[in-house]
């Protein structure tokens, strides 16, 4: 069975690179069935890794070493994903996804470019499926098959996780395809309107999962890790942010390029830069040059093959870029103080704050080879990255309202005057009433601003109220994405600067008050699933005329000899109450439970905002409707 | 051997409770040392702040760091008590003293200022003829 999974991968590389050699001579069409055929196969070939895992088929290695017959089905199936070579099946599945979608849905008549955009693909596909079969097959047998498996980490067993990578992957390599376009485009010489109108739609096509991928990753360490926080700036997570906030700069770019024409080398080199961003997080997260907690595949060989692949890719479209950039064409005039201006702020901000991200990730092994060791972590980014977002964010609802060219600046003065009260009024709240420090009464200065700007630039241009829902779908995607940051940022202030935490050491009946909160352990009491036994804590928790039942768990794999936590939350209106089951101490010959409880206030917000923000970029993508 | 044991595993039971739920009374000096906690590193773990550690030095690092608070250390005495201790790793706000934190705290920084006058260069050579137009949708 699985031999003809590990021939399909063959024949799925044999197609691709028949799609890279015909894509690049121009072939559409021929280039599109191979792109389809090789998806087709490829499909077929994890399907048969699926069907492995799914019948716990210890004779394939990596089923041994991931999979155990006593786990769920549905983390069977995640396991495929949850280990080095399985996610890198799925990095090669999604990368010939992109490209039969490409081949079905582009839409720009022109056959050339088309062409080799599916020819680009083709080997970006080439490569990932060589790296897949030469460096880290899937399908290697053993034998004699061993029994029992090894069981997947256990922290990864989990809902959110498991589609955690897929989501993810869907964005880090649609990237790729727009990185194809760019290729494409740059060789045809015309990055323009309807190459603009096409990336744009692959861009977002990255773009939302991407989104909703970091979002369940984070989410996902709220509840899972124990310690209340929802972003470590841990090196795995800021390498997924990067490509976010290069695809974040591109977004914004392409319209520049789709309405007037302008930008089209940077939309370009922000085109490229979005993938490569992608490969390079793979390379920090898979070879071992970053200590992280999430740790995963760590192989120095594997490492370099793919250092060496992202200095391939990059070193050829950089050198495209090049020599073909000087020569597009430049588009409609502007003046800094316009609607273009406005997006090429945007643009700077976010990529230096990509930059100040990989700089903050990086500086450790740069500062190491000159002998300091140096630890980089959140101080260093509240310090740098939010305050540059923070004041890019800050002009937004005054330049939302700019016309292209050159703008209209009459009003300026009004709304910056609203804007500096707004912020007065809330660092003067903040210090006399409500005792929170300055950055944190600017931050809901700063949330309220966004909203407030995004829903009057729809009254603005909507006039009548009649008219509301006949703005284009485009205006309301970027109108929620932008109510979606102003969401998030009150979410993320006040669960950081407001959240509070403390230990309690309890015996059987003993209770003690967190937050105002009365908590007391009724028992512990060992419990049993499929592949773990856990000790669960049952407590009651009162607040005011409020009872909540929470049972915080620890579990243990006897497989994978290892404990994870299982936090209990309880959500209230104002955010969440949330214990974690730490160890047992024998004190005076009591035994005592010792909890983390932590009240997470508005902790909803930080996800209801980034998913209006993926929610808002679906609306963008939804064609426009036809009137004919 | 076994009074020894014994008297030691009382210790440890001991120091157990001293540092569980040994919160500082004055709920400032607390929110202070927990704000130093979420940025001292663990020096036993993954790149992790001790306060998010479960691991003994962690634990001791904590406590440490309550006592310094309690005592009347200012934020930097705490952080350069640690430094003296562990070294430069410790912290995650690194300094910027030498060659490396002028790059590590100067080059965001700087970064802006080239790319915004790169942005201003070209709309300085673009700008002849711009006129309003608005837009469409978006």
């Amino acid at each position: 069975m699985i031999e003809i999974g590990h021939l399909a991968a063959f024949l799925a590389l044999a197609a691709s690179l028949t799609q890279g050699v015909l894509g690049l001579t121009g072939a559409r069409a021929l280039a599109g069935r191979a792109a389809i055929v090789a998806f087709v196969v490829m499909v077929l070939s994890f399907a048969t890794l699926l069907v492995a895992f799914a019948q716990s088929d210890f004779s394939l290695a990596l089923a041994a070493n991931n999979s155990h017959t006593l786990k769920p089905m549905i983390y069977k199936l995640a396991g495929v994903w949850g280990n080095h070579e399985g996610s890198m099946a799925l990095w090669c599945l999604v990368t010939l996804g992109f490209g039969a979608a490409g081949a079905l849905w582009m839409r720009t008549g022109r056959d050339v470019f088309e062409a080799r955009a599916l020819g680009v693909q083709g080997w970006l596909a080439t490569g990932a499926l060589s790296y897949l079969l030469f460096a880290s097959s899937p399908y290697l047998r053993l034998d004699p098959a061993p029994l029992q498996g090894a069981g997947l980490n256990p922290v990864l067993q989990d809902v959110a996780l498991a589609s955690h990578p897929p989501m993810l992957y869907l964005g880090y390599v649609g990237f790729s395809f727009v990185f194809a376009l760019a290729a494409a485009g740059l060789m045809d010489g015309r990055i323009d309107r309807v190459w603009a109108k096409e990336a744009r739609r692959w861009a977002l096509a990255a773009f939302i999962p991407l989104t909703i991928g970091i979002a369940l990753g984070s989410y996902w360490a709220y509840y899972e890790l124990g310690w209340g926080g929802w972003w470590f700036w841990d090196p795995v997570e800021n390498a997924s942010l990067m490509p976010w906030l290069i695809g974040a700069a591109l977004l914004h770019s392409v319209v520049v390029t789709e309405k007037r024409g302008s930008f089209a080398a940077w939309t370009a080199l922000l085109a490229v830069l979005a993938f490569l961003f992608s490969i390079m997080g793979a390379f920090l997260v898979r070879s071992g040059v970053l200590t992280s907690v999430h740790a995963f595949a760590v192989d120095p060989k594997r490492g370099m093959l793919l250092l060496g692949g992202l200095v391939v890719y990059g070193s050829l479209a950089l050198g495209l870029f090049a020599v073909r950039a000087p020569k597009l064409d430049g588009g409609k005039p502007w003046q800094m103080l316009s609607r273009e201006g406005a997006l090429a702020t945007n643009n700077v901000v976010l990529v230096v704050a990509a930059l100040t991200v990989l700089l903050g990730t990086l500086f450790p092994l740069i500062a190491e080879a000159t002998g300091r060791t140096i630890s980089v972590g959140e101080p260093y980014f509240r310090l740098t990255f939010v305050p540059m977002l923070a004041a890019l964010l800050a002009v937004l609802p005054v330049v939302q309202a700019w016309t292209w060219g050159k703008a209209d600046l009459s009003n300026v003065w009004k709304w910056a005057a609203g804007g500096v009260g707004l912020v007065v009024v809330f660092l003067l709240l903040g210090v006399n009433l409500w005792d929170i420090p300055l950055g944190a009464a600017f931050g809901l200065a700063l949330a309220l601003w966004l909203i407030f700007g995004a829903l009057w630039e729809v009254r603005r241009r909507a006039v009548t109220l009649s008219r509301v829902f006949r703005l284009p779908l485009r205006v309301w995607g970027m109108t929620l994405a932008h109510i979606g940051l102003g969401v998030f940022i009150m979410g993320a202030v006040v669960e950081t600067t407001q959240r509070y935490e403390a230990t309690l050491a309890l015996p059987a009946g003993g209770s003690g008050t967190v937050a105002g909160w009365n908590i007391t352990l009724k028992d512990v009491h060992a419990i049993e699933g499929p592949n773990w036994y856990a000790d669960k804590a049952v407590l009651t928790a009162r607040k005011g005329g409020i009872k909540a039942e929470m049972a915080p768990t620890k579990r243990y794999y006897p497989a994978s000899r290892m404990p994870t936590t299982e936090t209990a939350i309880h959500k209230t209106g104002a955010g969440d109450l949330y214990i974690a089951l730490g160890d047992r101490r024998e004190v005076d010959g009591e035994t005592r439970w010792v909890f983390r409880v932590y009240f997470n206030p508005l902790i909803d917000l930080v996800y209801l905002g980034v998913m209006l923000i993926a929610f808002g970029a679906f609306l963008s993508l939804v064609p426009r409707r036809r009137t004919a | 051997m076994v009074f020894r044991t014994l008297f030691l595993s009382l210790v440890a039971f001991g120091l157990a409770l001293t540092s569980i739920g040994q919160v500082l009374d004055d709920p400032a000096e607390e929110a202070r040392a927990q704000a130093l906690m979420r940025e001292l590193r663990c020096v036993a773990c993954e790149n992790e702040p001790i306060s998010q550690s479960s691991a003994a030095i962690a634990e001791d690092m904590r406590a440490r760091v309550r006592v310094m608070v309690g005592e009347g250390a200012s934020d930097a005495e705490v952080r350069d008590w640690f430094e003296s201790r562990y070294g430069e790793f410790v912290l995650f706000r690194p300094k910027r003293t030498g060659m490396e934190g002028f790059i590590l705290w100067g080059a965001p920084f700087g970064l802006l200022v080239i790319g915004g006058l790169i942005a201003f260069g070209v709309a300085r050579r673009r700008k002849a003829g711009a006129d309003p137009v608005v837009p469409d949708d978006i």
